[in-house]
């Protein structure tokens, strides 16, 4: 036999390995109450997952609408329109095209440049009369290169150069009671300040899922906005794409250094321009989060029930271990082990679960079409909606519950640490 | 002779509600080293209560214990568990093993406990006490897989695998038939007289008092008597 060790020596705990293997094979004594708990956990884990894959990929398609149809990745404004961009003010209007669309395209990362006018106007069909955003829009083509109009128009056709018509919103030409053929008065106000008012054809419906677009706006060409608004040249902003390789923050800092010392020339990135809808998005992950974790809470503190129980039934068990040396800490780390090893469990089949349900319907979609119909849903998306996939977000909800299941032992765990060893020994 | 425990004076009460109850007034006692000491006295007597005092499982109301020359009075919950650790074997009535963990396992936790990282230490002290006890070829089975006797062979070799100064067996044979009875009696007394381990049981059962060396009868938390028995030295 050895000689006895010194008290200095000895850890008086178990290895985290042999805590891990004690704990997993008590786990096993009970495998329904265990597996019943796991289950609660997963199914929380299995919501949690698909509600931000859900999340994130509707706010990844609004991204893309909102730069597909509406601010690209980027624009350039005359100085002191963003400021008064609610007034659409057509006296700060960009005047140098060719030198801004040759300086914008030089800059590393910019794909295509095109002006656009912006303009507030009256839409009228002879009885009904509303306020809307009209759009002129460069139909020789690079409207094309920076924008995704084409692949929107869901009657008719696109605009052709120097048509006397225009594209009109879905929800716009609802409103209206109008279809292809039909005309519409255009009322604005040039640049002077003089009423102007035009006929234009309805060439074409266009249906992005954007409600800016598809309730308030239409688009004409170019030529003919600057006609009605009475500009010889120059466009309210240069819109631009970027390249799909180039990292879009670096390329923003480097237009915005390009154009740093300019007196008449700002940069606005889409984010900047949508500044309200983003705030909305931080608001509702905010939200969301917080009725998640509030979720995942709940459902994890069923395993704060499952460790007492355990420690319960080993009571004796305990007292055995204390006596044979087992230190207070060793008794915690041991439950803390096993609410940590259900949590992750749990949370991993839930994970299995939701990555195949995800992965699915990423590549299906979710039709919400039937859901809600033309309902505003508060993003701007279309029809179907695509579950966006992040190793982040599984990754990250595995451990966090696995982390949120050892705090639920903790309790237990310490109740059990607190047992007097002859007081659990001779518990029956 | 060393002394491998002493109680001095030892008194301990317990509360029941609001009354006070007395289990032990005013016990002393000296265990040599190497003894086979036998407490004996019918339920109630405090058999068990000297027992969890000697394990520093619990704390005396007054009076000292020294263990090993080292007292237990004062000690913190860490400290006596470490002291448990690395002095006390302890036997349980009913076995006590852990039943997730095979019998090589179960007697293997104390090592753990006391930080033996070397595996392969750890497996020939384990290999060599379960040899010792006749289980060498069961040392992959769990406990349910056992007979009880087996399961009291894994607790003593569990008690005697970390090397203590003292192990204390509480009723070791009360959950075992007669036959096997004598058989853990006979493990135990082997162990004793191999190792020099120092042994100490409680027991009402006449056939188990007969192995010990001295006999010490409680009654009404006294000693009532203190004697050496079959060619026993007497240690007080």
């Amino acid at each position: 036999m050895g000689a006895a060790m010194t008290p200095e020596t000895i850890p008086g705990t178990l290895g985290p390995w042999a805590t891990l293997r004690l704990g997993w094979r008590n786990l096993r004594r009970n495998r329904r109450r265990t597996w019943i708990t796991a289950t609660t956990v997963a199914l929380a884990v299995l919501l949690v997952q698909a509600a931000m894959s859900l999340l994130i990929g509707i706010e990844q398609q609004s991204f893309n609408n909102l730069i597909n149809y509406q601010t690209g990745h980027a624009k350039l404004y005359a100085a002191g329109y963003f400021e008064n961009r609610d007034e659409l003010p057509l006296e700060h209007a960009l005047t140098d095209l060719s030198a801004l669309e040759e300086t914008v395209l030089s800059v590393g990362g910019v794909a295509a440049a095109t002006p656009r006018i912006v303009f507030s106007a009256q839409l009228s069909n002879g009885v009904d009369q509303i306020a809307c955003l009209g759009v002129g829009i460069d139909v020789t083509g690079s409207d094309t290169d920076v924008f995704r109009i084409p692949q929107t128009v869901v009657e008719g056709q696109y605009l052709r150069p120097s048509e006397e018509g225009l594209l009109l919103g879905s929800g716009l030409a609802e409103l209206f009671g109008v279809s292809l053929g039909d005309w519409l008065t255009v009322l604005a106000k040039t640049q002077a300040g003089a009423y102007e008012a035009i006929d234009l054809e309805i060439v074409g419906v266009v249906g992005t899922g954007n409600p800016l677009i598809d309730q308030n706006s239409f688009l004409l060409p170019l030529e003919m906005a600057r006609y009605i608004l009475d500009m010889e040249s120059g466009a309210t902003e240069l819109a631009l794409r970027f390249a799909t390789t180039a990292n879009e923050s670096a390329t923003l800092q480097r237009l915005q250094g390009t154009f740093a010392e300019s007196q008449e020339v700002e940069v606005k990135g889409w984010r900047d321009m949508e500044e309200d809808f983003m705030s909305l998005v931080k608001l509702k992950r905010v939200g969301q989060g917080i009725f998640l974790a509030i979720f995942v809470v709940l459902a994890v503190v069923g395993i704060t029930n499952t460790i007492l129980m355990a420690a319960f039934e080993r009571t004796t068990e305990i007292g055995m271990m204390m006596a044979m040396g087992l230190r207070n800490a060793g008794i915690r780390r041991l439950f803390l082990a096993e609410g940590a090893l259900t949590g992750l469990i749990g949370a991993a089949v839930g994970s299995v679960v939701g990555v195949a349900i995800i992965a699915y319907f990423a590549v299906q979609g979710i039709d919400i079409s039937a859901m809600y119909g033309d309902m505003d849903i508060g993003y701007p998306v279309k029809d179907t909606i695509y579950p966006g996939m992040n190793v982040a977000v599984i990754v990250g909800s595995w451990l966090l519950t696995g982390v949120l299941a050892a705090i639920a032992s903790l309790y237990p765990a310490a109740r059990a640490s607190r047992m007097q060893p002859v007081e659990a020994l001779r518990h029956v | 002779m060393t002394i491998a425990a002493r109680l001095t004076d030892v008194h301990k009460t317990y509360l029941a509600g609001s009354v006070t109850v007395p289990a032990l007034k005013g016990i002393n006692l000296e265990i040599d080293d190497g003894a086979f000491l036998s407490i004996a006295g019918p339920s109630g007597s405090g058999k068990t209560t000297v027992l969890n005092l000697l394990g520093a499982l619990d704390t005396p109301s007054t009076g000292t214990i020294q263990i090993g020359g080292r007292t237990t009075e004062g000690l913190s919950p860490t400290t006596l568990a470490d002291f448990r650790n690395t002095h006390l074997g302890f036997i349980f009535q009913t076995f006590n093993l852990i039943p997730v963990l095979t019998v090589r396992e179960n007697v293997e936790f104390p090592l753990q406990l006391q930080g033996m990282s070397d595996k392969a230490e750890r497996k020939t002290r384990v290999d060599a006490i379960l040899g010792e006890v006749g289980l060498g070829d069961l040392a992959e089975r769990r406990p349910l897989e056992l007979s009880g006797g087996q399961q009291q062979r894994v607790a003593v070799a569990r008690a005697l695998v970390k090397g203590p100064t003292l192990v204390l067996a509480d009723e070791p044979t009360a959950n075992l038939d007669s036959g096997t009875a004598g058989e853990i009696m006979a493990l135990m007394q082997s162990m004793n007289a191999k190792h020099g381990t120092t042994f100490v049981f409680s027991t009402h059962d006449p056939l188990v008092m007969k192995h010990a060396t001295r006999l010490v009868r409680l009654r009404d938390g006294r000693i009532e008597s203190d004697e050496r028995v079959n060619g026993g030295r007497h240690d007080a």
